[in-house]
C-alpha cells in the first residue's frame, strides 16, 4: 500500500528538539501532516480528538511513557487500530519484549536517519496493507 | 568551519532545551543528596541524561553520547537499588555531569566534543562494573577487554529475539548493530584515550582537583556559549498574542484618527467632533502604553533559570571546603530583564561564594557556638514596587567592622584618620574597595581581592544599588536593589536657566528650597545642614562648567552608594518616564545618554557618579553640550 502523504501523524516526545527532529525526519519522507505531544497524558488526549492515523512515540516521558501510551491506545476500542511506532534510545531485549507484547507497530533505535525511518514505516504500511 | 552542516538551528535548539534540563538535573542531584533513595528523583535523573543522550546521537555527537549512556546506566542500577549511592559515588556522578555541561560549551562552539575526562569515564565504568569507586584506578580500568562488553554487546541474539517475538523480518537488524558497533567503538576510543593520557604519569589523574579548578578551555568555551545564545530568547506565545492583539488595537485606533482628521481639515469641528478626537487620543495613549509594557515584559524571564545553576555550585564549593550549606532559594518566579539577568550571573555566583567561603563557619565552630552544624545561605528574589530586590543573606559568623577597617588600613585603602570616621555602615562598605580581601591566605575560591569591587561595578552598571547589613555571631545579608527594566529610567528634570537636564530619579532623596543665609563654608566648601546632617552643597551649573548667573534656588538632595549631597539647580520641572537612547559613537563624560521630552526636546541624562568622579575638570562636557546646542 502506497503511503498517504496526508496521513497524519502524532510525534510524541518530552523534549521539543526531537519531536522536530522526527518532524523534519518525517517532512524529508514526504508526510508534512504532523502534529506533537509532549508526553503520553497528553497524546493520549488529542488521540481521543480523532483524525490521526499514525503514532511514533518515545518511551521515556515523564506523567505518561510511550509504553503505556501504547497499552492505553491498544486498550481503547477506537484507537487500538492506530499503528505505533515505539522510538527509543535503547537496544535491550527487555524492552524489545515489552514493547512488542504491547501490541507495537514498530520498534526504531536512536539516532536513526531518514532511510532508516522510512524502512520501519514502509514495513508497518505494508502489513497494514496486508491486513 | 562548523562540524555541523545544516543542524546549527538543530543545534541550537537542542543546546537551549539540554542546558535547562541539565540545569534541573543539578539541582536534583543536590536533592538527591539529601534524599538518597528517592526514586521520582533518581527516575528524573536517569530521564534527563536519557533524554540528552537521544538528542546527541542526532548531532552525532558521540562522546557526548558515550558519557550521557555510561550517567544515565548508573542511574538506571541506582533506581533499581542494585547500587547505593555513596559519598564517593556522588561526586563520580558530579563530575559526569560536569563533563556533560562541558561538552555543550563545546557544541555551542560549533565543534564536537573532545572525549570526556578519561578518569571519569575509567571512574564511571568501574561503578557499573561492580568494582567500586576506589578500584578505578586506570590501569586496571582501561583494558577494554573488561570494561567494553558491559553494556549492548552482552545481548547479541537481540535482533533475532526481536524477530521472534514480532514475527518480523530481521531486517532491523543491521542498523542497529551498526549502532552498537559503532557505540563500541567510541567507547574502546575513550579507554584507549585514557590508558594513553593515565599511563605515563602513574599517579592516578583520577580525582576532582584536576577537572575543579576554575579557568582552562572548558570554562572560556562555556562563556562563549553563553555570549552566542544571548540573541535569543523564550516568550511566552500568550504575551505575543497580547503584543498582536494591542499594535492590532492602535491600528484601530489610528484609522479613527485619521478619518477625524479628514471631518477636522474639512472644517468640521463641532464638539462631537472634537469629542470624538479628544477619545482617540486618549485610548491611543493607554494602547500605547499597555503596548510598551507588554513589548517589556515579552524581555522579562523568571529568575529561577538563573537561580537553578547556584545550589551546585554552593554545594561544590561547601563540600571542597569541608563545611555543610544548604542553599535555600525563593521567589524564582520573579520576572527580571533578560539583559539583566545575563549581567547578574556572575556578581550573584561571587556572593554566593563568598557567603560559602567567608561567610559561614565549619560545622565545629557552628557547633561550639551553639549554632546547628549545617548553615543555611538564602539566595532570595522579589519585586518591590518598581524594584527588583535580590537577596543573599548566610546565617554565619558576621562581619567585624573593627577588622575590616583594620585590613583596609593596613592595606593602604585608607588612612588611619579616615577610618577613625567611618561609622558600621561605611565600614561594611569598603569591601567593595578594589584590592580588599579579608582573608589573609588567598583562597582559589572567592578569587583574589578582585571581587567584591566588581560586584559593586556591575550592579551599578545596572543602574542598581547593593547595601550590606550584618550582625555579629548572627550572619550577614547582602541587598541588591534594581530598577525593572533597563530601557526606562524614572528621572527628574531639573533646570539650569532653560535648559532642562534630567537626573536618575533612584538617586533623589528629596528636593528642598536652599536659602542662601542657611549655607555655610566649611573648609572652603559650601555645606547645608538637613535634620542635623551636614551635606556638600554642589552647583550643577559648576559642575558643567557653566557660568553661575544666579544662585540657584533649589537643592537635589541626592545619595549615591559613594556620598550623599546637595545638588544645587535654578528650578525643576517634574518627572518623567525616560526611554534612554544612547550616545553610541559620542559620549561624554557624564552624560548617561539622552532622551525626548514630550515638546520634543532633547535632554541629557546625567550621569553623577562619572560627574563627580573628578570635580572641576568639565571641559569635555562643556563642549558636548554645545555641540548639542548646534545639532
Amino acid at each position: 500500500m502506497a503511503a498517504d502523504p496526508k496521513m497524519k501523524f502524532l510525534v510524541v516526545d518530552d523534549f521539543s528538539t526531537m519531536r522536530r527532529i522526527v518532524r523534519n525526519l518525517l517532512k524529508e519522507l514526504g508526510f508534512t501532516n504532523v502534529d506533537e505531544a509532549e508526553d503520553g497524558a497528553i497524546a493520549l488526549q488529542k488521540l481521543q480528538g480523532g483524525g490521526f492515523e499514525f503514532v511514533v512515540t518515545d518511551w521515556n516521558m515523564p506523567n505518561m511513557d510511550g509504553l503505556t501510551l501504547l497499552q492505553s491506545i491498544r486498550a481503547t476500542p477506537n484507537l487500538k487500530h492506530l499503528p505505533v511506532l515505539m522510538i527509543t534510545a535503547e537496544a535491550k531485549k527487555e524492552n524489545i519484549i515489552a514493547a512488542a507484547q504491547a501490541g507495537a507497530s514498530g520498534y526504531i533505535v536512536k539516532p536513526f536517519t531518514a532511510g532508516t525511518l522510512s524502512e520501519k514505516l514502509n514495513k508497518i504500511f505494508e502489513k497494514m496493507g496486508q491486513a | 568551519m562548523s562540524d555541523f552542516g545544516g543542524m546549527e538551528d538543530l543545534l541550537q535548539d537542542f543546546l537551549q532545551e539540554a542546558n535547562d534540563l541539565l540545569s534541573d538535573v543539578d539541582n536534583k542531584l543536590v536533592d538527591l543528596e539529601k534524599m538518597p533513595d528517592d526514586r521520582a528523583l533518581l527516575n528524573d535523573i536517569f530521564r534527563g541524561f536519557h533524554t540528552v543522550k537521544g538528542g546527541a546521537g542526532f548531532l552525532n555527537a558521540t562522546e557526548l553520547v558515550t558519557l550521557c549512556h555510561l550517567t544515565e546506566n548508573l542511574f538506571d542500577r541506582l533506581r533499581n537499588g542494585e547500587l547505593e549511592l555513596t559519598s564517593e559515588l556522588m561526586d563520580v556522578i558530579m563530575d559526569a555531569t560536569k563533563g556533560v555541561r562541558e561538552m555543550f560549551g563545546e557544541l555551542g562552539q560549533l565543534v564536537q566534543p573532545q572525549p570526556a575526562d578519561p578518569a571519569v569515564i575509567a571512574a564511571l565504568k568501574g561503578v557499573l562494573s561492580g568494582e567500586g569507586v576506589v578500584a578505578a584506578s586506570p590501569p586496571e580500568q582501561v583494558q577494554p577487554a573488561t570494561s567494553v562488553p558491559q553494556e549492548p554487546t552482552s545481548e547479541p541474539d537481540w535482533s533475532a529475539l526481536h524477530a521472534a517475538v514480532t514475527r518480523d523480518a530481521p531486517s532491523v537488524a543491521p542498523t542497529q548493530s551498526e549502532v552498537i558497533t559503532k557505540a563500541e567503538a567510541a567507547i574502546v576510543e575513550a579507554a584507549a584515550t585514557s590508558a594513553a593520557v593515565v599511563a605515563p604519569g602513574g599517579a592516578a589523574a583520577f580525582g576532582r582537583r584536576a577537572t575543579d579548578r576554575p579557568g582552562g578551555q572548558p570554562t572560556s568555551a562555556r562563556r562563549a556559549e553563553e555570549r552566542g545564545r544571548e540573541n535569543t530568547i523564550r516568550v511566552d506565545t500568550s504575551r505575543l498574542d497580547q503584543v498582536l492583539n494591542l499594535s492590532g488595537e492602535i491600528g484601530l485606533t489610528k484609522n479613527r484618527l485619521t478619518s477625524l482628521r479628514a471631518d477636522i481639515l474639512a472644517g468640521k469641528n463641532d464638539s462631537e467632533t472634537l469629542h470624538a478626537l479628544d477619545q482617540a487620543v486618549s485610548q491611543l495613549d493607554l494602547l500605547v502604553s499597555d503596548l510598551q509594557n507588554s513589548v517589556m515584559k515579552t524581555r522579562m524571564q523568571p529568575i529561577g533559570r538563573l537561580f537553578q545553576k547556584y545550589p551546585r555550585i554552593a554545594r561544590d564549593l561547601a563540600r571542597q571546603l569541608g563545611k555543610d550549606v544548604e542553599l535555600v532559594l525563593a521567589g524564582e518566579e520573579t520576572e527580571v530583564d533578560k539583559t539583566m539577568i545575563e549581567d547578574l550571573a556572575d556578581p550573584l555566583i561571587h556572593l554566593i561564594r563568598n557567603a560559602v567561603d567567608h561567610g559561614v563557619e565549619m560545622p565545629e565552630e557552628r557547633q561550639a557556638a551553639g549554632k546547628p552544624p549545617k548553615s543555611l545561605v538564602r539566595l532570595e528574589a522579589r519585586q518591590e514596587g518598581d524594584h527588583i530586590v535580590l537577596i543573599i543573606a548566610d546565617d554565619g559568623k558576621g562581619m567585624n567592622a573593627e577588622r575590616i577597617r583594620a585590613k583596609a588600613t593596613e592595606k593602604g585603602l585608607i588612612s588611619e584618620e579616615e577610618a577613625n570616621t567611618l561609622d558600621e555602615r561605611q565600614s561594611l562598605n569598603l569591601i567593595f574597595m578594589p584590592g580588599f580581601s579579608t582573608k589573609t591566605q588567598i583562597s582559589d575560591v572567592s578569587g583574589r581581592g578582585v571581587g567584591m569591587d566588581v560586584v559593586k561595578t556591575n550592579i551599578q552598571k545596572l543602574n542598581g544599588s547593593i547595601e550590606i547589613r550584618s550582625e555579629p555571631g548572627k550572619g550577614s545579608v547582602f541587598i541588591i536593589s534594581l530598577p525593572l527594566t533597563l530601557a526606562i529610567l524614572p528621572v527628574l528634570l531639573v533646570l539650569l536657566g532653560d535648559q532642562p537636564f534630567a537626573l536618575p530619579l533612584s538617586l533623589v532623596r528629596e528636593i528642598l528650597p536652599i536659602e542662601q543665609s542657611k549655607i555655610q563654608e566649611v573648609g572652603g566648601k559650601e555645606t547645608l545642614v538637613v535634620r542635623g546632617e551636614v551635606l556638600p552643597v554642589i552647583t550643577l551649573a559648576r559642575l558643567l562648567g557653566w557660568p553661575v548667573e544666579r544662585y540657584p534656588e533649589y537643592g537635589v538632595f541626592m545619595q549615591t552608594a559613594e556620598r550623599s549631597f546637595i545638588l544645587a539647580v535654578d528650578s525643576f520641572a517634574g518627572r518623567d518616564d525616560a526611554v534612554i537612547k544612547s550616545l553610541e559613537d559620542f559620549r561624554p563624560k557624564g552624560v548617561a545618554g539622552v532622551t525626548t521630552l514630550s515638546n520634543g526636546q532633547i535632554v541629557l541624562i546625567l550621569d553623577m557618579k562619572e560627574l563627580l568622579s573628578d570635580l572641576g575638570q568639565h571641559s569635555d562636557f562643556g563642549s558636548a553640550v554645545r555641540a548639542l546646542d548646534f545639532a
